[in-house]
């Protein structure tokens, strides 16, 4: 399923999320208006942290959720089932395939946006570096969560209700919206101890502090790792379960 | 012809019907109902978040914010419950399905509204009507029966300001082929509402009040009881926006139900 | 000395080509051009369309004329993109004529949609107009309320629609539960409940297996017989055409291409078939010899037509009435190794362009 929303169409999405990035300069601008850092954090910072945030969510849309949906309602998945090419890794490479193209096409009018019109400031650093691969880790659990959502939709029939909350949940406990270190320090805790940072909040600080030690880059990818991993197995768990299911019923 | 009379009871009848129907999708009711709560409540979950760290956003507190979030919700649900089909618009368009509303000696918007009646969005309507009672009294708002019936005008207007702009987004599947992203940008907009207008320069706060009027969603309006002595005597105006602008939608609307002759020859 | 009734116009400066009883549907030199953008590639070119002027004109309905009277039952025929589609919508209201008149029950369709639907009914093949979640009795009801249909009205009609297709057991089933067969014999039902005086029924017969198609075939006859209302209907299946209509109105390309009555055209198209074989080790030059031994056996003017079609399939198209099927069935047997066969009816496209090329001349 391609990410890329085709031609004409294609410019509404790039202009929403440049109406976003101008609004959240305007809302942040006048948080900063008497301070110079907010939790450590500069305008500057913060700024980009946000800017990059509504950028990536674009790009981490995967629709691998309605996809299933739509698949199991028309019956299609049965086909799917039988082939020898597994699902979920059918869907994972679709939604991959997608999300390079609006890569190139979502991230470079932001980047460019953000340098010669807002005049931010980007570090360099090995954050940048580990960026890549932050993301791409990022990536992959946004897509195993939005499979998971899929196959749920499965037994529920519900696939509007399960994919909103999926996305709420994510919007807010992940750091997409605002940076993690907003939120009061026991929230936080538990916020560092669920996987939704790693697909937000982990990449965006890395480019946004990019000089913040190898050390402390490093244990942020693994972690990001470890959740892929988990996220991972659980997806498989589920998919399984819903075949058996499924080879039951009949499709 | 139809009278009004006539069509507003036609009206109830049909939607009867349909919410009958649609009741029978317990599950389905449920868990949309419980994400469209928290949906609308995901916002100001972050605006909380915020305002621990800052004692005022743009010369407004906290709970100045809620109202004004409040407000906001109560205006998007009617849009939500009659119009909430318009993100599949395009589909009957594309589909020629779409060519069954000219078939009726009915007014076709009436027509079209007719087919939804979203139930989940009364939940949104709930959850604002509540949180507008609490903020009203934190901030000791004093109700008298002109005041309520400023707030239902001023939310009238402000619930045809969305009404309108979502509308003629969905218009543009007249035109454009693929057009979900009009609909998506015109989404993005509105979330934008109950931000203060307070924090744009000039040519922004023009566009947000004047082109793209998302200010009269609920920023202006909410003034009329946040600041009554502050405000300009415009924002009074605020209910005839939402009129001129949904007279513009359905002069669009008409527009494209003229051009649109469906598909095959 | 008074003038008799030719073109002379009379007093008021009207010009009348006879004196005739107001005819249902009237349409003369009605023509509908269309304008179509010719698209460019990519985004840039999307974005340059926008502005573009670069256009093509597609004339859809190209000057065609023709009358029908209340009651009658016409079959409206032509292939894809005849223009028999843009016709019906500017029967009803949709589209404005580019050029020409159009009078339904003597008012000009455009600019009348709503006043107009009410002494219309229509129905589309393969989309329904009935409430999807709803029980079929509510449907009914609505539109009961939507026509302002008076009861006694209502419950003869709904008795008729009872005795001619067990409407009654259907009550209260949702329509999207229904089979197609009694989701259209409701919708057809449904289109005649506020007497409307013209009836259009777009490819009521689509997808159904023969039992279904003969009931409903049966039932627009007796709703046509009993309401004398008038129906229009548009077919790719002959075999509707040739059970309902005594008129056929065959378009193509925009123009009509024949207006008459039906047993021209069955008598010479009626015993039409396409003999479709399967011929093993299949060659251009089979073909050829094919066509030969045809000839040889049964001379040049017989009508029949070797083609090959999809792959490894060669048809042969043959007039029965003037060569036996089993005839020429032998024949190709007997002279080649045959895999498979298939007997179909001729196609609408090949009668209109039998018809095209001079057929009914």
């Amino acid at each position: 399923m391609a990410g890329l929303v085709y031609r004409t169409g294609f410019i509404f999405t790039i202009l929403g999320n440049m109406v976003y990035i101008v609004v959240s300069y305007f809302l942040w601008r006048s948080i900063y208006q008497n301070l110079t850092t907010i939790h450590g954090l500069t305008f500057n910072d913060t700024f980009i942290y946000v800017a990059l945030g509504s950028a990536i969510f674009i790009l981490l849309k995967t629709y691998a959720d309605w996809g299933i949906g739509y698949e199991i309602r028309e019956g299609m998945i049965a086909v799917y089932l039988t082939k020898p090419v597994d699902y979920e890794f059918y869907s994972l490479f679709s939604s991959l395939g997608g999300m390079l193209t609006n890569l190139a096409a979502i991230s470079f009018p932001t980047i460019v946006l953000l340098i010669m019109v807002f005049r931010v400031s980007f570090s360099i650093g090995p954050g940048l570096f580990l960026f890549p691969f932050s993301l791409l880790i990022a990536f992959l659990i946004s897509f195993f969560f939005d499979y998971m959502i899929g196959i749920m939709a499965f037994y529920t029939e519900s696939i509007w209700g399960l994919s909103i909350t999926k996305e709420i949940i994510i919007s807010v406990l992940s750091g997409v919206l605002i940076p993690l270190q907003y939120y009061p320090l026991a929230i936080q805790k538990i916020l560092f101890v669920l996987p939704f940072q790693a697909i937000y909040y982990s990449p965006l600080m890395m480019i946004t502090r990019p000089n913040q030690g190898w050390e402390t880059l490093l244990s942020m990818l693994f972690v990001q790792l470890l959740w892929a991993v988990i996220l991972f197995t659980l997806s498989r768990v589920l998919y399984h379960q819903a075949v058996k299911v499924l080879r039951i019923s009949g499709g | 012809m139809l009278t009004l009379g006539e069509y507003l009871r036609l009206y109830f009848i049909i939607e009867a019907q349909y919410i009958k129907a649609r009741m029978q999708y317990r599950a389905d009711f449920m868990i949309s109902s419980i994400g469209m709560f928290f949906s609308s409540l995901a916002t100001l979950g972050i605006f909380w978040v915020l305002f621990n760290s800052i004692p005022s956003l743009a010369g407004w507190s906290f709970i100045e914010m809620v109202f004004i979030y409040a407000f906001y919700m109560i205006a998007i649900s009617p849009m939500q419950i009659l119009f909430d089909h318009i993100w599949q618009i395009r589909f009957e368009v594309q589909q020629g399905t779409f060519l069954k509303y000219y078939f009726r000696p009915l007014n076709m918007m009436f027509y079209y509204m007719s087919e939804m009646f979203d139930i989940k969005g009364l939940t949104q309507l709930a959850a604002g009507i509540i949180l507008l009672i609490y903020a009203s009294v934190q901030l000791g708002i004093h109700w008298s029966p002109i005041r309520i019936g400023l707030l239902l005008i001023t939310l009238f207007g402000a619930a045809l300001v969305l009404i309108s702009i979502t509308v003629t987004a969905g218009c543009a599947a007249f035109w454009i082929t693929n057009a979900y992203p009009v609909l998506g940008l015109a989404w993005k907009l509105r979330e934008f509402a109950p931000y203060p207008m307070s924090i744009y320069d000039g040519a922004f706060r023009f566009a947000f009040t004047y082109i793209l009027p998302i200010g009269f969603i609920a920023y202006y309006p909410a003034q009329v009881f946040l600041r009554p002595e502050q405000i300009s005597p415009l924002v009074y105006l605020s209910p005839f926006v939402g009129v001129a602008l949904f007279l513009l939608t359905y002069w669009v609307w008409t527009k494209g139900v003229n051009s649109y002759s469906g598909t095959g020859s | 000395m008074g003038y008799a009734y030719g073109s002379r116009p009379d007093t008021l400066g009207i010009t009348r080509s006879e004196i005739r009883p107001m005819s249902i549907i009237h349409i003369q030199d009605l023509s509908k051009h269309f304008k179509v953008l010719n698209r460019r590639q990519g985004l840039s070119g999307s974005l340059r369309d926008l502005f573009s002027g670069d256009y093509r004109l597609v004339k859809a309905v190209d000057g065609i004329s023709y009358d029908i009277e209340p009651g009658e039952m016409v079959g409206y025929i032509g292939p894809n993109g005849a223009g028999k589609s843009t016709t019906i919508k500017m029967m009803t209201g949709i589209l404005k004529p580019t050029s020409g008149t159009i009078l339904v029950n003597g008012q000009p369709p455009y600019a009348n949609r709503i006043h107009q639907a009410r002494i219309m009914g229509v129905v589309f093949g393969q989309r329904t107009q009935l409430w999807w979640d709803l029980p079929v009795i509510e449907s009914f009801k609505i539109l009961k309320d939507i026509y302002k249909v008076d009861q006694k009205t209502f419950n003869e009609h709904m008795q008729l629609f009872n005795d001619l297709v067990g409407l009654q057991a259907l009550y209260s089933q949702q329509v999207r539960t229904l089979s197609l067969g009694q989701r259209m014999l409701c919708d057809i039902s449904a289109s005649f409940l506020h007497n409307p005086r013209v009836v259009f029924l777009d490819e009521p017969t689509i997808g159904l297996d023969v039992s279904v198609k003969a009931k409903i075939r049966s039932v627009i006859q007796e709703l046509n017989r009993t309401r004398n209302t008038t129906i229009l209907l548009t077919t790719h299946d002959l075999g509707d055409v040739e059970a309902l209509c005594q008129r056929i109105i065959i378009l193509d390309r925009g123009r009509v291409l024949y207006d008459g009555g039906i047993k021209k055209v069955n008598a010479l198209f009626g015993a039409y078939r396409i003999l479709k074989v399967q011929i093993d080790n299949y060659s251009p030059t089979v073909q050829i010899s094919l066509r030969e031994k045809l000839a040889q056996r049964f001379g040049p003017g017989t009508n029949i037509t070797v083609a090959e079609s999809e792959e490894s399939w060669t048809d042969v198209t043959i007039d029965q009435a003037r060569t036996p099927l089993s005839d020429i069935l032998s024949l190709v047997m007997s002279s080649f190794s045959v895999s498979d066969v298939r007997i179909v009816e001729i196609s609408m496209e090949t009668v209109v362009r039998k018809i095209y090329d001079g057929a009914l001349l």
